[in-house]
């Protein structure tokens, strides 16, 4: 497949899920297009189990996606452990009212260019990153939501054409 | 796992810089970086929101028995460390350790074939020392008070910055100090510089004030060559790097400068005059009525300034569950101590809760370039001279183990056993006459027993 | 100590330390894969009790004392 130059920036996670029972049996591909998120504002944000800030980000994050969804605030959460079990263990503790999508190679960490633990990254409505964040700092959470406000009204750049 | 077919995304990627954003088209194939990703429509269960908050108190607490063999020091502590941890990896630390010490030390006289009566520190009184035994004092008994705290946050995304302040008290010497110190990340956090200080200040105040350097002991009740107190001042610098090598590995190299200055010496430590000859302490005549020392010895005498430079390397590897822990530390000084200290430690998980963790430790030094074990009469008088064994050459080892678990409420409970041993000599050059067929040089055997118990509330 | 010595000494450490930031640029992990750094027993000061006790024991009996710093390792967040 290739997409032309000068059609829009579209950010397309294509995330294949494999889900295996403990015996190992009948394996299930599903695959989750970006594109059903068209028009909205994605946040996609980096994290892990070992990641003591981002305990504090995800009660921050349901917050943000049940406050804003009416809005189009659509918020995915791209864990990078590499243990099934502690990616369990945190979600039992610190629940996620978001979507969850698993990036246990790094390969999504890598193409984001990710340089810190946990990363934010905001896509607004036509699809191009809009703003970063690195980390998460409590004292900073007005302003994040803040950012999130501004990305939500702001109007679309681009002209869609195909 | 199946590899996706022919997907291709567009990413947009950002430049480094913030709220600038550059956007560069970049087609790419992430068909193979995919082929892993577990998508998970986790979370979206209607769950109650109350997430179990991180412990605000982190508490750890210590009990020490340390004891050497042979009626020397024996030591009871009990540690308190208090870690209060605030939004945005601020964390408060406060530590308070008590610790009461009986039993007796080598007071740097050299062991005789006879009787010999010493002066107790204080002045006050005498006590004998049986033949052919090393000399101890066994007037020993302390209880010393240590206070400390210390606060420490980051300053922005890089660096991150520490202060602190160190008190301890004991019936004739009181510390007090400051410290802090700043590290700065590089390399997507992979390299940490640091850079430490600490400045303290000393003041010893020995019962019946301090003895002026290599005077002899006296009598009883005579206190003419005592002093008032003294104080020290130490300075001490650090300069590290840390070092992530890989997912496993972790390097720290530091750098330590230290100086101190003031009053250096053991105002307790003693050393004895002896015949040149037969290298047997000479006797001392007593005052008629008096009690007093039965041969002869002086108090010691340190140079009033150390420098000493450290350099200290540590690795921490993970091989499948199990933590190596190896650092190695060279120190040398102006006072021509070398030393060399290797330390391993290796843990190992036992189950899902506990482990044990073998620990094996090496020490060599080099004597100071004024330890003497004993100073022939008739020859001139050093500038300095200590007769103290931990200024001694020797080697030390530590081997022991602790074991410990985490019980089902997230409380952490180990104990610790070691065996700290030393083992020493004379530098041959100095041993004269019967000195020779005596066991000149203190050894140390010693039990480490540890019980810790953490929580966090 | 002699000067020569000490002058060796803080080549021997110095150089080494200032390739560290530019040469040690090639070395390490990216921020996703600090999984293990990021454990407790991963840290460079395991038990901060036990060092402290350990080091006024071996500061008591011997004439070394110190050499650990503090900082680097663990999850390297925020």
């Amino acid at each position: 497949m290739h997409l032309p130059g000068n059609t829009r920036f579209l950010l397309t996670l294509c995330l294949i899920a494999l889900f295996s029972t403990a015996a190992g049996a009948a394996d299930e591909l599903e695959v989750i297009d970006l594109t059903a998120h068209k028009g909205k504002v994605v946040i996609v944000d980096f994290w892990a189990s070992w990641c003591v800030p981002c305990r504090r980000s995800f009660p921050w994050l349901n917050e943000m996606q049940a406050k804003y969804a009416d809005q189009g605030l659509v918020i995915i959460g791209v864990n990078e452990d590499t243990s099934e079990e502690e990616v369990a263990g945190f979600l039992a503790d610190y629940p996620a009212r978001f979507e969850i999508v698993r990036d246990n190679e790094g390969s999504l960490a890598t193409e984001f260019g990710v340089v810190a633990m946990p990363s934010s990254y905001i896509i607004g409505r036509d699809g191009k990153i809009a703003t970063r964040h690195l980390g998460f700092k409590t004292k900073l959470m007005d302003e994040y939501e803040a950012t999130i406000q501004e990305i939500l009204n702001a109007a679309p750049q681009v002209a869609a054409s195909r | 796992m199946a590899v996706a077919d022919s997907v291709v995304a567009v990413v947009a990627v950002i430049n480094q810089k913030e709220g600038s954003p550059v956007i560069k088209k970049k087609p790419k194939s992430v068909s193979k970086a995919l082929a892993t990703a577990t998508c998970a429509l986790l979370g979206t269960t209607a769950m109650p929101v109350q997430a179990q908050e991180e412990p605000a108190w982190e508490f750890d607490t210590s009990l020490l028995y340390y004891s050497e063999d042979d009626g020397r020091v024996q030591d009871v502590s009990i540690a308190l460390l208090a870690r209060r941890l605030f939004a945005d990896d601020k964390i408060l630390t406060l530590g308070l350790t008590v610790d009461s010490l009986t039993g007796a030390t080598p007071v740097g006289a050299a062991p005789l074939d006879v009787v010999q009566t010493i002066t107790r520190p204080s002045g006050n009184s005498t006590f004998d020392v049986a033949p052919n035994t090393l000399p101890l004092d066994d007037t020993f008994l302390d209880t010393r008070y240590a206070f400390n705290a210390s606060w420490q946050q980051p300053l922005g995304r890089l660096y991150n910055g520490n202060v602190g302040i160190s008190f301890s008290k004991e019936y004739d010497y009181v510390h007090s100090g400051v410290n802090a110190g700043i590290s700065r990340d590089f390399n997507k956090k992979n390299t940490t510089v640091s850079l430490g200080f600490a400045l303290s200040k000393d003041d010893i105040e020995p019962i019946g004030g301090t003895p002026m350097a290599l005077t002899p002991m006296l009598d009883v009740g005579d206190l003419s060559n005592r002093l008032g107190n003294e104080t020290k001042d130490v300075v001490d610098l650090l300069f590290g790097v840390t070092q992530v090598i890989s997912r496993n590995l972790l390097v720290q190299v530091n750098y330590s400068y230290s100086d101190s200055s003031g009053y250096l010496s053991d105002p307790f430590k003693i050393l004895s005059v002896v015949d040149p000859i037969t290298g047997d302490t000479l006797p001392r005549v007593p005052t008629p009525g008096v009690d007093g020392p039965s041969h002869q010895f002086l108090f010691e005498g340190r140079p009033d300034e150390r420098v000493k430079h450290s350099l200290y390397t540590q690795a921490k590897y993970y091989m499948s569950g199990k933590v190596l822990d190896i650092s190695y530390r060279y120190m040398t000084d102006d006072w021509d101590i070398d030393s060399h200290t290797v330390d391993a430690r290796l843990k190992f998980p036992i189950g899902n809760a506990s482990y044990i963790e073998p620990h094996v430790r090496f020490y060599t030094q080099t004597e100071a370039n004024f330890y003497r074990a004993t100073l022939s009469a008739g020859e001139p008088l050093p500038l300095f001279a200590s007769a103290d064994y931990r200024l001694g050459n020797f080697d030390a080892l530590t081997a022991g183990a602790k074991y410990g678990w985490k019980t089902g409420s997230g409380h952490d409970i180990s104990f610790r056993l070691e065996y700290y041993m030393q083992d020493g000599d004379v530098p041959s050059g100095q041993l004269i006459g019967n000195q020779l067929q005596r066991d000149m040089y203190p050894g140390l055997n010693a039990i480490i027993f540890n019980f810790s118990y953490g929580f966090g509330l | 100590m002699s000067n020569k010595k000490l002058y060796s000494m803080k080549l021997i450490f110095c150089v080494p330390a200032l390739l560290a930031i530019s040469a040690c640029s090639s070395l390490g992990v990216e921020p996703w894969e600090r999984d293990v750094l990021a454990k407790d027993e991963m840290q460079l000061v395991t038990d901060p009790i036990e060092a402290a006790t350990d080091d006024h024991i071996y500061f008591s009996k011997e004439a070394s004392s110190g050499g650990r710093g503090f900082g680097g390792g663990g999850c390297g967040c925020n």
